[in-house]
């Protein structure tokens, strides 16, 4: 099941490769067959959330093969509560990212299509490998099809973006290599049965606490630039503003979540006293990027470039939500996650469709378009809503339960953070008050058109989505507890030193959102 | 003597005959006679890939001198892939450049059966009689672009150069001698175990003489000067025969040399290699940024890997030398097909090897383009590519035997020269197609090696099972 999900938009791939399309002539032809392949790999990841079995905590569906058995390499995959619905939201986002390229990607569609599904089945592997050298792979190979999604279809500085991007990621993730082998290594000299990757196996591993700390350090500066974390957090930018608005939709919406997906599948659970002494600090470099992008956001003259500083501050939050390490901050991170996919992914194809009215993305080059394009900028402001957090969307549930959770880690920390909110919903109202409220300053703004049927296709599907969300998170909480109790016992025996220890049990009882002092689970 | 020593050495024979084979076809060719000389060298490779097949595990010895072990024949079938490569690679290219073809393909065997005497020997005189064969021919090849002042140049710095390495080995080969009485490398090993402790200096000096020529062979800094030089001045497919074949079989010497003759003087040799490889990763990685010609590119990150290489034989464990002779052979492939490709791109009167005459390759041939990203992100080690698995190795072995800094300056230097790769496909695929003419379509022969590159690229980096335990089975019969 999860092989066929992974490698499904890889054959898609190759499947478009293999149409004759000189001169763009079956363009369309081959535009079809990418969206029917993405929509195929969606179906099937609804399909496999529809038989996950909510109540369990371990890994399902899981695949085991040997794969390079000299040194204990296997095909392992799995998918747990954490995992299965950044998959929901990997299948869920490409057929999104296709349709929003529909019009404005005339060059080389063919190859354009076959790199996007290429990156899906990267992503995906990412999300279900359980063997770190098979993580790896997938993690790394995931550079490749982005570097040229932004390289070759970009903006105008797309070179410099995307070689930045590539060379960001890959000197983080080469010394987790090292570490990961290094792993797998100890694994050997610890219990003396070989080389393994196996994560299952390196979860129970005890690693001397020399080890676990440049281990732990070499995963998170992974992780920490691909967030990207505070001060790692430059390539971001530049990638996000000459990305086309699919590799934005990708790039934001999942490529980010692989580094807090890999914080809490590998970073914190291996190397659990390591990451209890280390997360205060990844907590206050959390707080900074928080309000750090978030102010640098307020300033953005591009709307491209307000929504990627945006989500610096918004992967703030789920990192320190991670950091908090109890239920729920990390289960507020994790629908963090899929929230921020969304409302991002959302905002950069509504930025995507108006520059492809206007060709440029300055806010100054709107105003007014209330009157002009009344559905857009509906859709504009519920996505633009959802990103702030307003109760009745994903993005409320999302933070509160992060400030919950870090209020009980650390009062002080969480009264950073909620700064946090207020600014986001200063830089994003302003933004959406300039774009679209006042007088109609410049004339070609007159007769822009609303949305078309397939901008209704692409938008309605992530709003109504972000709505769903806000009203009945149970529907994804329920499935992720298990697996989040379960990795926080894993990662708690190692935190016994951990100093700051939940002190305000009666604070998180008396706010009434539903919290028990007993056995402090979100009820719904 | 014995039939057995002579079986040992039936896959050099296979490929001398094809040599002189070639030598006789172009001496008796009439003028203007158009005749397939490499067809000669493939028949030659294929039987000594037959005869190599058959000596697997067999052990067989020749005169003392020389030892089909699985060592040595795992170095020379990743010859004979290199052989077979240039062989398929060779014709439209020696046409398009003018080269004179029964030079070209007798002296490219003789070096080939120069280098696998060199992967099999066991005995430091023969070491150095093949590497003599190998070069005096690999100068030769450097050179044939006579009329032109870069290939003159390099080989000239190439054969200077060459020349003092030699008499450095040999010198080193005296002092050996002297110190133990004999030229056969196990027996050096246990005379050297007792009598280095007597004669410390001698030993030094005798190893350091030894390292020196080695050094030079397969590029290592500080005695890479002549890489780039000659790599740019030599025909395209000689400087990927050259920076592939001259290395693989230089490793295996070194590798046969310092792990049979030398493990009693590790602690000498060990800190050598550990800066030698530093320095040769950091400094091809660095340098080959700043080129703009391909082959110099390649040149330096050639230099790189051989830096990469050293990482493997410093850690001194069975890991590292699997790890060697895997990437070796991963490395072959690659890098001999990314110039082979390189050369397919010139025209009569334009090389093409600039940075700039790639602008546009994706439009003009978009599989070649494709084929050309791909081993160079192989070169990169980015994975799912023989080049990954290939680093991947040898840091593993690095971090077994505790050298984390080397791995660490590996894993950074590697992401240095997926800079320079990554420029390339900059190239192909992003920037505006410039004024270089269209080169000829490439010839069947050509297209279905640089295929099976790519099919041999993709094999070992997604099941690489199979070769690893063949390089790790290899490793066994050594001591």
């Amino acid at each position: 099941m999860l092989t066929t999900i992974v490698f499904l938009p890889l054959a898609g791939a190759l499947l478009l490769l293999l149409i004759e399309n000189r001169d763009g002539r079956r363009d369309a032809v081959v535009r079809w067959t990418a969206l029917g392949a993405s929509l195929l790999v969606f179906v099937a990841t609804l399909l496999l959330w529809s038989r996950f079995d909510p109540t369990r905590a371990d890994f399902q569906f899981v695949e085991r093969h040997s794969w390079i058995p000299s040194f204990g390499v296997q095909y392992l995959v799995g998918v747990d509560g954490i995992s299965l619905f950044l998959l929901v939201l990997t299948g869920f986002l490409t057929p999104l990212a296709l349709l929003c390229s529909w019009e404005s990607v005339h060059k080389k569609v063919k190859e354009f299509a076959a790199f996007l599904l290429a990156l899906e089945s990267a992503m995906l592997g990412v999300f279900v490998s359980l063997d770190l050298f098979l993580f790896y792979i997938f993690w790394d190979a995931m550079l490749v099809p982005m570097y040229f999604l932004i390289g070759i279809w970009g903006y105008d500085r797309r070179i410099y973006a995307a070689v930045k991007f590539i060379l960001y990621t890959a000197t983080g993730s080469v010394l987790m290599l090292l570490a990961i082998i290094g792993l797998a290594w100890m694994h050997n000299s610890i219990t003396g049965a070989g080389y393994s990757f196996d994560l299952l196996k390196l979860y129970d591993l005890r690693i001397p606490p020399k080890f676990e700390f440049w281990f732990f350090l070499a995963f998170t500066l992974a992780f920490a630039i691909k967030v990207p974390l505070f001060p790692f957090h430059t390539w971001l930018p530049d990638a996000h503003v000459e990305a086309p608005t699919a590799g934005s939709v990708l790039l934001a919406g999942v490529l980010l979540k692989m580094g807090t997906y890999g914080l809490v599948r590998f970073a914190f659970p291996l190397f659990p006293s390591a990451a209890a002494f280390f997360a205060p600090a990844l907590a206050v470099l959390a707080i900074v990027g928080i309000i750090y992008g978030a102010l640098v956001a307020m300033v953005q003259p591009d709307m491209k470039k307000l929504v990627a500083y945006s989500s610096v501050s918004h992967l703030g939050f789920v990192v320190l939500g991670i950091c908090a390490l109890n239920v729920q901050g990390l289960q507020g991170s994790i629908y963090q996650m899929l929230n921020h996919g969304i409302s991002t992914g959302g905002l950069f194809l509504i930025v995507g469709m108006l520059s492809d009215r206007r060709h440029t993305r300055q806010i100054e080059a709107f105003g007014g378009l209330k009157a002009v394009t009344p559905r857009l900028v509906a859709a504009f402001l519920l996505i633009t809503l959802a990103s702030i957090g307003l109760p009745g969307t994903n993005g409320f549930v999302g933070e509160f339960l992060i400030l919950l959770g870090t209020f009980r880690a650390d009062p002080r920390l969480a009264a950073f953070a909620a700064t946090g909110v207020i600014l986001s919903a200063v830089y994003m109202l302003w933004m959406f008050q300039r774009v679209n409220y006042g007088p109609i300053v410049h004339d070609e703004n007159r007769a822009l058109p609303d949305l078309t049927r397939r901008e209704r296709w692409v938008i309605v599907p992530a709003v109504a989505l972000a709505i769903f969300m806000g009203v009945f998170p149970g529907v994804f909480l329920k499935p992720m507890e298990p697996s989040v109790e379960r990795l926080l016992q894993r990662v708690n025996r190692g935190s016994v030193a951990r100093t700051v220890q939940a002190p305000s049990f009666d604070h998180a009882a008396t706010t009434g959102h539903g919290v028990t002092p007993t056995d402090a689970r979100v009820k719904y | 003597m014995s039939l057995s020593s002579i079986t040992a050495i039936v896959p050099i024979l296979c490929v001398t005959a094809a040599g002189i084979a070639a030598m006789l076809a172009e001496a008796f060719r009439e003028p203007g006679e158009r005749m397939p000389i490499s067809g000669l060298g493939l028949i030659g490779l294929v039987g000594a890939a037959i005869s190599a097949g058959l000596l697997w595990g067999r052990n067989a010895s020749g005169f003392g001198l020389v030892s089909a072990d699985m060592f040595g024949l795992f170095f020379v079938m990743i010859l004979i892939v290199i052989g077979v490569m240039t062989m398929l690679l060779s014709p439209p290219l020696v046409e398009r450049e003018g080269l004179p073809g029964g030079e070209y393909y007798a002296l490219t065997l003789f070096a080939l059966a120069g280098m696998m005497l060199m992967a099999m020997a066991t005995d430091l005189l023969v070491i150095f009689l093949a590497l003599e064969v190998m070069s005096l021919a690999v100068y030769v090849l450097t050179a044939l672009r006579r009329n032109t002042e870069a290939s003159v140049e390099g080989a000239f710095k190439y054969f200077i150069l060459g020349g003092f390495s030699s008499a450095f080995f040999l010198y080193g080969l005296a002092f050996v001698y002297g110190l133990t009485h004999t030229t056969r490398l196990d027996r050096i090993g246990s005379a050297l175990a007792g009598a280095s402790a007597a004669h410390p200096t001698l030993g030094l000096l005798a190893l350091g003489l030894l390292l020196v020529g080695f050094g030079f062979k397969v590029s290592a800094v500080p005695f890479h000067m002549w890489t780039p030089d000659a790599y740019e001045g030599a025909p395209t497919i000689v400087a990927g025969f050259m920076s592939t074949g001259v290395k693989a079989a230089a490793f295996a010497a070194l590798v046969r040399v310092l792990t049979t003759a030398f493990p009693s003087m590790h602690a000498v040799w060990y800190p050598v290699i550990w800066g030698m490889a530093a320095v040769t990763m950091i400094l091809g990685t660095v340098v080959g940024v700043a080129q703009t010609n391909l082959k110099r590119m390649l040149a330096y990150s050639s230099i790189a890997h051989a830096g990469y290489l050293l990482v493997g034989l410093a850690a001194s464990n069975d890991t590292g030398r699997g790890a060697i002779l895997f990437y070796l052979f991963a490395y072959g492939v690659t890098n001999l097909a990314a110039f082979g490709l390189i050369g397919l791109l010139a025209t009569h009167d334009r090389p093409n090897d600039d940075l700039a005459s790639m602008a546009g390759l994706s439009n003009r041939h978009p599989a070649l383009a494709a084929v050309f990203s791909v081993l160079l992100l192989s070169l990169g080690g980015i994975p799912p590519t023989a080049g990954f698995v290939g680093k991947w190795y040898i840091f593993s072995a690095a971090i077994r035997s505790g050298d984390y800094g080397l791995a660490i300056i590996g894993v950074l230097t590697s992401v240095v020269s997926i800079f320079f790769y990554l420029r390339v496909i900059v190239m192909m695929y992003m920037a505006e197609p410039g004024d270089a003419p269209s080169s000829p379509e490439p010839p069947r022969g050509a297209v279905f090696t640089l295929a099976a590159a790519l099919v041999i690229t993709f094999y070992l980096g997604i099941l690489p099972t199979r070769i690893l335990d063949l390089a790790a089975q290899s490793i066994g019969g050594l001591f």
